[in-house]
């Protein structure tokens, strides 16, 4: 697997058949796309077909099913299922979730949020370590968003991953819609959070969109529900200009959609604001820095 | 803390339709019935019941939705 990119901040998008075309179209102005490695595990040739893609535009592995973070240990055979990808092509990066996805003998179809204690952090450790054996090297990590607070947690959300990715090597996917889902719904500052969040191991970034939703029992309630089937919102935007000032890595940042897909030309449009987004987070660094080296000479 | 059971009796809630009506009527009848630890058995007693109700129909949305493609 490729090395942690050092380069230039670089943007790319989720690949979707639905927008196939575009992206190959407009590749001048994409730099990554992001593979769901589920999608393409069930025969050799949509396999094979990765590497066609590969020859075209870098490639980086998005898994959603392994759950990683819990205190249940990893069923090797899946990850080496994902590794057999690696067969075919040479992703630049692989990523997985702060999340569970099964227990008891049950499928929950959708990325849960563990309880947030120290058997989950031994647990999680332990099947990222078994995960890079197999595939050989870490996956980022994403932040997930959850709609319920975890029993039986001791740890907030971003001590519980903290303590995670420190002892696991592993770098961050950070979903910025994520965090301000989370933050909305449990009442917390989103910048102050974004702030608090380990940006030194911030390599990777999804922007998406969501939609508020009633609260089923109590009509004065309302949450913002994480779908990925809307646009980019401002807060979003404005995160990534905070985080882009913040963070001393380049970022890849890759624009998310799973359904409800507007015209492609609206989402190319999404990832030209993440770019001057960044842009202008980058310059607001640079002066920064500046400024230090003169108060330093003073 | 045999977190593993508390993965499970989640994973249970968020994909058993029944099983969470029945924990949302009666919580204590429930979790009286499964291996979990007065601490756990208190820990899930107090979710936050709506915030569950959310997340388990996020959950099955998810899963319907797959399978409709």
């Amino acid at each position: 697997m490729a090395a942690a990119h050092r380069g230039s901040d670089r943007f790319g998008l989720s690949w979707r058949p639905e927008y196939a075309a575009g992206i190959l179209c407009h590749a001048d102005e994409i730099d990554i796309v992001e593979i769901i490695a589920d999608n393409f595990l069930r025969d050799g040739a949509s396999a094979r077909s990765l590497r066609t893609l590969s020859a075209q535009i870098p490639i980086t592995l998005h898994s959603v099913a392994l759950g990683l973070a819990s205190s249940i240990p990893l069923e090797t055979k899946r990850v080496e299922r994902i590794a057999r990808l690696f067969d075919h092509f040479a992703p630049v990066s692989w990523s997985e979730h702060f999340a569970f996805v099964r227990a008891g003998g049950r499928e929950i179809g959708h990325l849960a949020a563990p309880p947030r204690n120290d058997e989950t952090i031994e647990g999680t450790i332990r099947n990222v370590r078994i995960a890079e054996r197999i595939i050989g090297g870490a996956p980022l990590l994403e932040n997930i968003a959850t709609l319920i607070t975890p029993p039986l947690s001791t740890y907030g959300e971003w001590a519980w991953m903290d303590h995670i990715v420190g002892a696991a090597s592993c770098d961050l996917l950070l979903d910025l819609h994520n965090l301000l889902a989370n933050c909305v719904n449990g009442g917390h500052d989103p910048e102050q959070t974004l702030r608090r969040t380990p940006l030194h191991r911030v390599r990777v970034v999804h922007l998406s969109g969501g939609k508020w939703i009633k609260n089923p029992i109590d009509p004065e309630r309302r949450h913002l529900l994480d779908d990925h089937l809307h646009d980019v919102p401002d807060e979003v935007y404005e995160l990534l200009a905070t985080l882009a000032e913040l963070c001393p890595n380049p970022l890849t940042v890759i624009i998310e959609r799973d359904g409800n897909f507007p015209a492609f030309e609206i989402v190319l449009d999404q990832l030209r604001r993440a770019k001057t987004a960044v842009a202008a987070g980058r310059a607001g660094r640079m002066k920064s820095r500046a400024m230090e080296m003169c108060l330093e000479h003073a | 803390m045999n977190t593993p059971e508390v993965e499970s009796f989640l994973a249970r809630l968020y994909t058993d339709e029944n099983f969470l009506a029945r924990f949302l009527d009666s919580p204590g009848e429930v979790l009286e019935r499964e291996k979990l630890s007065t601490e756990q058995r208190a820990a899930l007693a107090a979710i936050d019941r709506s915030e569950l109700v959310l997340a388990a129909n996020s959950y099955r949305h998810k899963r319907d939705s797959r399978k409709s493609r």
